[in-house]
């Protein structure tokens, strides 16, 4: 059938067929405009109403797309919660476990210490020091497990405040000065008393990290711990005369279980240099690597200046060993774990401390019998339905304003370190380290003789 | 000075308490006091922007004036009306206006005065500008948080390719407005930018907020059975010449029952047209019947088109259900800026139900006017309720 051209000489013979025939003629000129407009296929170039059915088009397009992506998105977000639960579940086991290991492992250190404390003869001094460092070793690994998992899973959050970085490198010279020693190095320290602004143990890992690992690949000569001043922040750096780190190996160092140049004995698990670039991370400290193959490695760690001055909590100037101070003082000592207690009486005893002991508050008040004490130390956790170590804090500090506390505890969270800080304690994480504690209560006894009548802090 | 001198008070309200926009509308009809009404209600020390909608009877260029000199410095954007929806619903005759707080809101305007010229590379350089001013004092990241409104010339017949070329410029950027009136008088529309009321001209506003908000459409209408086929067309003059190879007045008279005489904007407003392009319906309004016998539309048209007849749902429900939607998803709302087709408020007027409409809409706090034509995404439609829905509830990541 022709469908555009009317056929020729068709007479009408009645009125029906007139009408029939004028309504074929419509139909025709419909079907010519329907063609016309089907066979432009839509394209009539630039015309408004093409535009407009294109914008038609692109829109119900996008929508399409935009629902395809939202279901994506949500499948991704359905998958990304569960990897987090997942995650989650995961440190919340090994926060648990290693809660539970930590516990003991303080006790055995606390004896151990003490134990070293006693006149031994030689035999049995080496063999207690083996001890005690074998006890260290299982500590610093369990830490680190403990670490990589808490950072992975972002539920560590960093605590920032000013203090001096002299506060925290002081003693990390002391403490790793013996060390290199033992290995026949030379630690160079050059003190350095800029405020910063960083996680005071955080950064601290970072450092000790930079030592030990200085100290494990140094065989001989020398390892230089010190600071340099940049307008954007302080470098704390660690040098060594080690064999150096090769360029194409410099990013490798980083990942976890990587160690290069491992002929030597080594204990390392190969996860520091991966902790320290996640809390690098972390704190926003940019990390410096400079390496001269066969003469050295400096590592440095960039840690921005305090905007604000600190309130000075302990004056530099003191924090030297004073252990006279120690001797006859008395310390109150409240933890709910007996073996903890004991390992307590047995080191502050050892030091010369007067030493009162108890598992709660009402039981503290039977043994003191009214005295005062010069240091309370207490663990946050106590027991069940007891107050939290803070509460027992307030609670003594009402009866004996000015009374120093030390809050320890083994959760690592910000927030209660940051509380303890506010209401003037300090804060020690366990595992106790018995040189840092003797330090501290060193230092708190130092402030006490110099200020006896402080007012409650 | 008074006693409260004593205190000092600072001079800048927190950002948490103050609103983000406020609204205001004059019934004078003196543009210097609808001027200095508005400029009283909305001027503050932060006032970013000002969007005004107001009827074409004022004496234009003397309220273009007043405004410029009421709000010195402040960008102002706005267009002529065919009614307007105030704070209390549904107004005539007067000036409707939005303030907007620079604390919860960065703006952006152009102005396209070369309608015909307007390509997709001056539709780029124009979004890229925008984009760019606005990222300067952005609330939230620019490509996620931002919308663009235009208001076009009504009358100008050149939506179709200016929106579809601004569409493509912005991308994923949601775009909406409407397209400015005259009383239903079909002689001068007008949008205002820069001090000044222009005829075949555009203004695109972008804004940027961490509020969250919602472009929308919506309209009542269902499809029906009968369906008409465009035979004979004037693409340029939007005319339809014949329909069903009928003359387009005679056969749609035909259709919905009446004489070609009785044939007027309510009329139009009850039985509207619309193209079907996949699952959707578009309606394309018819503007007037021409002495001729073929009719004007709203809209671009297309020898070949297929309008199929529409019939009205119950127009308020539907609003309703929208608003309550746009409520739920996006807390109490702000504000809703209003693009409402003028036929929609005829229908309404037809029905007797203007109050019970100024009444929702008032509840829902939308403000805007009523239009020669809708905007969405690129899109220009007719004789629907489009807009955006500015929330208070925090968005969420």
């Amino acid at each position: 059938m022709d469908l555009v051209h009317a056929p020729d000489d068709v007479e009408p013979t009645s009125e029906s067929a007139r009408q029939l025939t004028e309504e074929n003629a419509r139909l025709r000129r419909i079907c010519a405009a329907l063609i016309e407009r089907v066979e432009s296929g839509g394209v009539v170039g630039g015309a408004p109403y093409a535009a407009f059915e294109h914008s038609v088009l692109l829109a119900e397009q996008v929508r399409e797309r935009t629902e395809t992506l939202q279901r994506t998105l949500g499948e991704l977000h359905r998958a990304k919660a569960e990897a987090e639960a997942a995650n989650l579940s995961k440190t919340k086991f090994l926060a648990a476990v290693s809660h539970d290991l930590l516990q003991p492992l303080n006790a055995a250190r606390l004896f151990t210490s003490a134990l070293d404390e006693h006149a031994l003869p030689e035999p049995s001094r080496r063999v207690v020091g083996h001890i005690g460092r074998s006890l260290k070793d299982v500590e610093t690994l369990l830490g680190t497990l403990v670490d990589i998992s808490r950072l992975d899973a972002g539920v560590l959050t960093p605590d920032i405040a000013p203090f001096r970085v002299g506060e925290l490198l002081d003693v990390l010279a002391e403490e790793y000065r013996q060390i290199a020693a033992a290995q026949g190095l030379e630690l160079r320290y050059v003190p350095n008393d800029t405020l910063i602004e960083s996680d005071l143990a955080l950064l601290a890992r970072v450092v000790r990290n930079f030592l030990s690992n200085a100290i494990r690949y140094t065989e001989r000569g020398r390892i230089l711990l010190g600071c340099r001043r940049h307008p954007e922040g302080l470098d704390i750096m660690v040098g060594d005369t080690g064999p150096g780190i090769a360029e194409e190996q410099r990013e490798a160092i980083f990942e976890e279980f990587r160690r290069i140049g491992g002929d030597r004995e080594d204990r390392g698990l190969g996860l520091g240099l991966a902790i320290v670039d996640r809390i690098s991370g972390m704190l926003g400290h940019p990390l410096r690597l400079r390496s001269c193959p066969g003469r050295g490695s400096v590592f440095a760690v960039r840690v921005p200046y305090a905007r604000t001055k600190v309130a000075q909590r302990h004056d530099p100037e003191r924090i030297r060993p004073a252990s006279d101070r120690l001797a006859g003082a008395t310390v109150w000592v409240i933890d709910n774990d007996a073996d903890i207690r004991e390992g307590m009486q047995a080191l502050l005893g050892g030091w010369g401390c007067e030493v009162v002991t108890a598992a709660s508050l009402e039981q503290l008040d039977a043994r003191a019998n009214g005295q005062h004490a010069d240091v309370l130390l207490v663990d946050y956790h106590l027991a069940e339905g007891d107050p939290d170590g803070l509460e027992v804090a307030s609670h003594l500090q009402a009866r004996q304003p000015g009374l120093p506390v030390v809050v320890i505890t083994a959760n690592h969270a910000a927030e209660l370190k940051a509380e303890a800080r506010r209401k003037g304690h300090d804060c020690l994480l366990k595992p106790l380290k018995p040189l840092r504690l003797r330090m501290l209560l060193a230092t708190l006894l130092e402030a006490r003789a110099n200020a006896p009548a402080r007012p409650q802090r | 000075m008074s006693a409260s001198s004593l205190t000092h008070f600072p001079r800048q309200a927190p950002v948490a308490s103050s609103a983000p926009l406020l609204t205001a509308f004059s019934r004078s009809a003196d543009p210097q006091a609808v001027a200095s009404e508005l400029a009283t209600a909305l001027g503050h020390d932060d006032l970013a922007f000002v969007l005004f909608f107001c009827s074409a009877e004022y004496p234009l260029d003397q309220l273009g004036e007043a405004m410029q000199q009421a709000f010195v410095g402040v960008p102002m954007a706005g267009c002529t009306t065919a009614g307007e929806i105030t704070p209390q619903g549904y107004g005539r005759g007067c000036v409707v206006a939005i303030g907007l707080d620079r604390r919860h809101f960065a703006v952006s305007l152009s102005l396209v005065e070369d309608l015909d010229g307007f390509d997709l590379i001056r539709a780029q350089q124009l979004v890229d500008d925008l984009l760019d001013e606005c990222r300067g004092h952005a609330m939230a990241p620019v490509g996620e948080n931002s919308f663009a409104l235009t208001l076009l010339d009504g009358l100008s017949s050149s939506e179709e390719q200016v929106l579809a070329t601004l569409d493509a410029a912005l991308g994923r950027i949601p775009s909406f407005g409407g397209s400015a009136g005259d009383d239903n008088r079909l002689a001068h529309t007008h949008v205002y930018s820069n001090g000044r009321f222009r005829s075949s001209a555009a203004v695109v506003v972008m804004i940027n907020t961490a509020l969250p908000f919602e472009v929308f459409t919506t309209h009542h209408l269902r499809p029906q059975s009968a369906k008409l086929v465009v035979t004979r067309a004037d693409r340029e003059g939007r005319r339809v010449l014949e329909l069903n190879a009928a003359p387009a007045a005679e056969e749609y008279a035909r259709l919905v029952g009446l004489e070609v005489a009785e044939l007027d904007a309510s009329v139009f407003a009850r039985y509207p047209l619309a193209v079907r392009i996949g699952d959707a319906h578009y309606v394309r309004s018819i503007q007037r019947v021409n002495a001729d016998g073929s009719l004007s539309f709203y809209c671009a048209v297309e020898n070949g088109i297929v309008l199929t007849a529409m019939q009205p749902a119950p127009i308020l429900e539907d609003l309703e259900a929208v608003l309550g939607r746009l409520h739920d998803t996006l807390g109490e709302p702000v504000l809703v800026i209003g693009c409402d087709c003028f036929l929609r408020r005829l229908e309404l007027e037809a029905l007797g139900a203007v109050d019970a409409a100024s009444r929702l809409l008032a509840r829902s706090r939308v403000v805007g006017f009523n239009t020669y034509g809708e905007q969405h995404h690129g899109m220009h439609v007719n004789q629907t309720f489009t807009g955006v829905a500015i929330g208070s509830r925090p968005r969420t990541g």
